[in-house]
């Protein structure tokens, strides 16, 4: 049976920042801002960030896209008050980016987890409750809450310095979450992370998002960009060159996709048919190719249901299974 | 051990100095914040003024001192104070920085093997070698621990999961100072109990009786065996009554004495005694005689007594030239044979306080100078004379005296002595007749022998009312080395909030070390002040050295040339003069080891003295601190 779509792998999210929402709600706002990096001497080295302007509202994922060094980094900085402006400003729920007590409802993941190695999970989440002056039993609860959150169940009373790459990123989550923010600012939330970490933390900020938290990542892993965001900016050295919805931004307007199952090649044959006829151009008629994240994910699944080595028949259309399973699922 | 003027002052004297307030700590302390935030404003409104323009610097300043007031310091909350501090404990603390009390208490196993054992003194040599080691070695720790830390975080950008929390930079520079100095007190106990231990038990010792002479009457004389290079004689006296041993006491070698028990025929030797003491001293008000019996405030200099005199704590007076004086003498001498004396006024002298019967217990440590050779083996002749002040002509027969050198002699003034009471002579009442109706009384010492000086200061010569514990003394002494180490964690953290580490090590060791300097800059400005030609300043004795100039010779270069390198030394010298006397007083801090060696009990007020001083000190760094990490950006 055909299934007419014309969603896209995107539009998963239901729209919720429409474009006229209230002053009230935005989170972030940043005025003409501008940051020219200095040598020791106050000579101007480099202009990282020029002018710019960006709203992010209450509730949305914004996501802030661009190759290295183009500026998202030190907007995310300039953001958590880690740097100061050269000119324009930053305000973080009202308040200027300075000023220390917007914190408490801010939650932030480094680029890399810059976490005490010599402390344990447990410690490190402690730790950083008693900076938000987190009541003893609040900080437990918290704790054990993500903790579990974040998988980290078997490793608690490790000391960092022992951990992989991924757990360490999981603890930087933690302690993210720990005052249960309602601003997160994640700076390349899946670096590091193997595609079921990236897989878990793309559901994690969905979900942390239908909580009605607003979240901030920055990343150059346009899929993961593209699968969580509402809303994108793109910067390109230092200047904005782009701002919108994701779904918007993607959508090619002129094109339309069909997913069907079950068709005779006489059948496609006699779909394109159909579109010669009423004035469009068949571009491919083709069966859809999986990604390399849900092929891999199907496997790791599949194995972990049945442990041993996986029976391997070569070219018979095992992309198609595996692309019928992954429907089937979503 | 000799005691300056301002040792003696008492802790309100010290803060207020009543007649003098110039020369008060709590001026200076006072002119030393005020000129540290002043200078603090002035740079960061520069910096920022460079950095943003002149309005908008002005903003930034004004904006941090806002900040402190109305959100920072309130805001500060203890429970995030002790989450870092607590972290700053954890990371000492996994950095192992605790095998360091391992290797000092292994090396106090070894180190007995290398203290002479034949040391005249040996109570002295074990005293100050455990404090000095552990007074240099925590120090040492102390500015490693503070300065690294912070400037790691940085660079490691751990910081930035903290100041991405409502932490304050309060709560960041104050958790820091707290956790270091946690760590430095949890090293720092664990050697003074050693050190403790190390002593008590490096003095133990024993003897054998190898010599015993029956005097009659149940009296004896002996002599005790040669061990750890010494020997004793010892007397013994019949039992008190029936049941009871009879009792001896060895002669005092090497600053002990041993008991010695006669129990059923056999001669016990006991443990050695006196070595570990704290004497509590009560000092007298100081002044001389000339030859012929005028008053005279110094007494003579016969050469090289200003070089250990020191100028003293004398607070921004000297600084801003209202006082300029040159060193003091470290001790005063009176010329033997003339009317020449020295002229103490004990104050508080009653029978409550000084209950022994057999009279006053006085000390002094005299020193003696011969300008002639005279009779070589035997010391200087002295006398002591007690007199009422109310009333000079009341007063005691003089008591005679030899000198003993590099010793502290004892002495006890008696309850009842020969003397003229004004109108006859007859036997004398000490407290009754010679003590005046408040309580002060007077010693007048003078040396017999003609052409002979005899040298002393205020602190060579003193009642002892009392004696405290060694123990208690030894702790006293371990709370001057934490309030060191507080002190130098304080600079270390302030240092490391705006240097990288390394950089912060060298500003920190710098101020310690012209902590340590700071009498020879003043040696220095002296000269330059009186325009003697003493080598001059930094740049001046380059000039000498290269030329190979001598140092008091005029300055032998072009008028212009010279009128130039005297002015930037002027300046060099000024501020470093200005610098040295704003830095802590570590040399006096350090010196209070020297109390407990030589067996005299640390006063409480000077500990207090130093308690204070710390802490204002540590209030500084805070704030200067603070405004360093706060205008700071962290991620540039």
């Amino acid at each position: 049976m055909p299934v007419a779509s014309d969603t896209t792998a995107v539009a998963e999210a239901p729209d919720v920042a429409p474009a006229s929402s209230p002053q009230s709600d935005v989170v972030i706002e940043t005025r003409n801002l501008s940051k020219i990096y200095r040598d020791f001497w106050g000579r101007r080295k480099v202009a990282a960030l020029k002018s710019l302007d960006i709203e992010v509202r209450k509730g949305e994922i914004f996501g802030l896209l661009g190759p290295n060094g183009s500026g998202k980094s030190t907007t995310i900085k300039l953001i958590l008050g880690l740097l100061f402006p050269t000119s324009g400003r930053v305000l973080v729920f009202d308040q200027d980016a300075t000023e220390t007590r917007k914190n408490e409802r801010i939650g932030y993941l480094p680029e890399e987890s810059y976490l005490y190695k010599f402390l344990t999970t447990d410690e490190t989440l402690d730790f950083y409750g008693r900076l938000f002056d987190l009541s003893g039993a609040e900080r437990k609860r918290r704790i054990d809450e993500l903790v579990n959150l974040v998988g980290l169940q078997g490793a608690r009373h490790r000391q960092l310095r022992e951990y992989s790459k991924g757990m360490t990123r999981r603890v930087g989550l933690a302690q993210a979450l720990i005052n249960d923010p309602d601003l997160i600012l994640l700076d390349e939330p899946t670096t590091g992370l193997d595609p079921i970490g990236t897989r878990d933390m793309k559901d994690l900020i969905l979900s942390l998002r239908d909580q009605g938290k607003t979240i901030l990542l920055c990343s150059h892993q346009l899929s993961d960009v593209q699968d969580v965001c509402d809303r994108v900016a793109i910067l390109h050295q230092g200047e904005l060159k782009e701002l919108g919805k994701v779904s918007e931004l993607l959508k090619v307007q002129d094109v339309t996709e069909v997913h069907a199952r079950g068709l005779s090649d006489a059948a496609k044959t006699e779909i394109a048919e159909v579109i010669r006829r009423h004035g469009g151009t068949v571009e491919s008629i083709d069966n859809p190719t999986t990604t390399m994240e849900d092929l891999f994910l199907n496997i790791v699944r599949e194995s972990e249901r049945r442990p041993g080595a996986r029976r391997v028949s070569a070219g018979e259309g095992t992309n198609e299974k595996v692309a019928a399973e992954s429907e089937g699922k979503s | 051990m000799t005691l300056q003027p301002e040792d003696f002052w008492s802790f309100s004297e010290w803060l207020m100095r009543p007649q003098s307030f110039l020369e008060s700590a709590l001026l200076q302390g006072i002119v030393l914040f005020v000129l540290a935030i002043l200078l603090g404003l002035l740079v960061g409104y520069l910096v920022s003024a460079v950095r943003y323009g002149p309005s908008e610097g002005f903003y930034a300043v004004a904006r941090a001192v806002r900040d402190l007031v109305r959100s920072d310091l309130p805001g500060t909350s203890a429970r995030r104070i002790f989450a870092l501090a607590r972290l700053a404990y954890k990371e000492a603390i996994r950095r192992r920085v605790l095998v360091v009390v391992g290797l000092f208490v292994v090396g106090l196993l070894f180190a007995g093997w290398y203290l002479d054992p034949r040391s005249s003194d040996p109570a002295r040599l074990y005293i100050s070698f455990v404090l000095t080691a552990t007074n240099y070695l925590i120090l040492l720790l102390a500015l490693f621990i503070s300065t690294f830390s912070l400037p790691a975080d940085i660079k490691s950008r751990t910081i930035y999961t903290i100041v991405t929390k409502p932490v304050r930079a309060t709560e960041i520079v104050l958790g820091r100072m707290i956790g270091f100095v946690a760590v430095g007190t949890l090293m720092l106990v664990p050697m003074a109990i050693a050190s403790y231990f190390f002593v008590t038990r490096g003095l133990r010792h024993d003897h054998e009786v190898v010599d015993i002479k029956d005097l009659g009457n149940g009296r004896f004389e002996g002599k005790l065996s040669y061990d750890q290079f010494h020997e004793h004689t010892f007397t013994m006296d019949p039992p008190a009554g029936p049941g009871e041993p009879a009792l001896g006491i060895t002669d005092s070698v090497r600053g002990h004495r041993h008991v010695v028990r006669k129990i059923d025929d056999q001669f016990v030797i006991g443990e050695p005694t006196g070595a570990l003491r704290a004497r509590i001293p009560s000092y007298g008000d100081l002044v001389f005689t000339d030859r012929s019996g005028n008053i005279d405030n110094k007494g003579i200099d016969v050469g090289n007594e200003k070089a250990r005199g020191g100028y003293g704590a004398s607070g921004i007076s000297r600084l801003i030239g209202v006082s300029s004086e040159a060193r003091r003498l470290e001790y005063g001498y009176m010329e033997g044979g003339t009317l020449g004396s020295a002229i103490y006024t004990f104050d508080n002298v009653t029978p409550a306080r000084y209950p022994e019967e057999g009279g006053i217990p006085m000390e002094m440590s005299l020193r003696a100078f011969r300008t002639i050779k005279g009779d070589i083996v035997s010391g200087l002749n002295g006398t002591i004379t007690m007199r009422n002040p109310d009333d000079p002509k009341i007063e005691s027969n003089p008591i005679t005296f030899v000198v003993q050198e590099y010793d502290v002699a004892e002495e006890t003034l008696p309850r009842k002595i020969e003397g003229n009471d004004g109108n006859e002579v007859r036997e004398l009442d000490l407290f009754d007749d010679l003590v005046s109706g408040d309580g002060r009384l007077e010693v007048v010492i003078r040396c017999v022998d003609r052409q002979q000086y005899l040298g002393t200061t205020v602190s060579a010569v003193y009642l002892r009312p009392a004696e405290s514990s060694f123990a208690w003394n030894l702790a006293k002494s371990y709370i001057s080395i934490w309030l060191q180490m507080v002190m130098v964690i304080a600079f270390g953290v302030m240092f490391s909030t705006f240097l990288s580490g390394p950089v912060a090590l060298v500003a920190t060791f710098a101020c310690v070390l012209l902590g340590f300097m700071a009498e020879q800059v003043y040696d220095i400005r002296y000269h330059l002040d009186r325009g003697e030609d003493m080598g001059g300043g930094p740049i001046e004795s380059l000039v000498r050295m290269v030329r190979q100039d001598a140092m008091t010779t005029e300055l032998d270069v072009d008028a212009v040339a010279g009128k130039i390198i005297k002015t930037v030394d002027a300046a060099i010298v000024y501020s470093l003069d200005a610098v040295a006397t704003s830095l802590p007083n570590l040399p006096k801090m350090l010196g209070t080891a020297e109390y407990a060696a030589s067996g005299y009990d640390i006063f409480n007020s000077l500990l207090a003295r130093h308690a204070v001083a710390t802490f204002g000190y540590v209030i500084l760094a805070f704030l200067i601190g603070y405004f360093f990490l706060k205008t700071r950006e962290i991620a540039a």
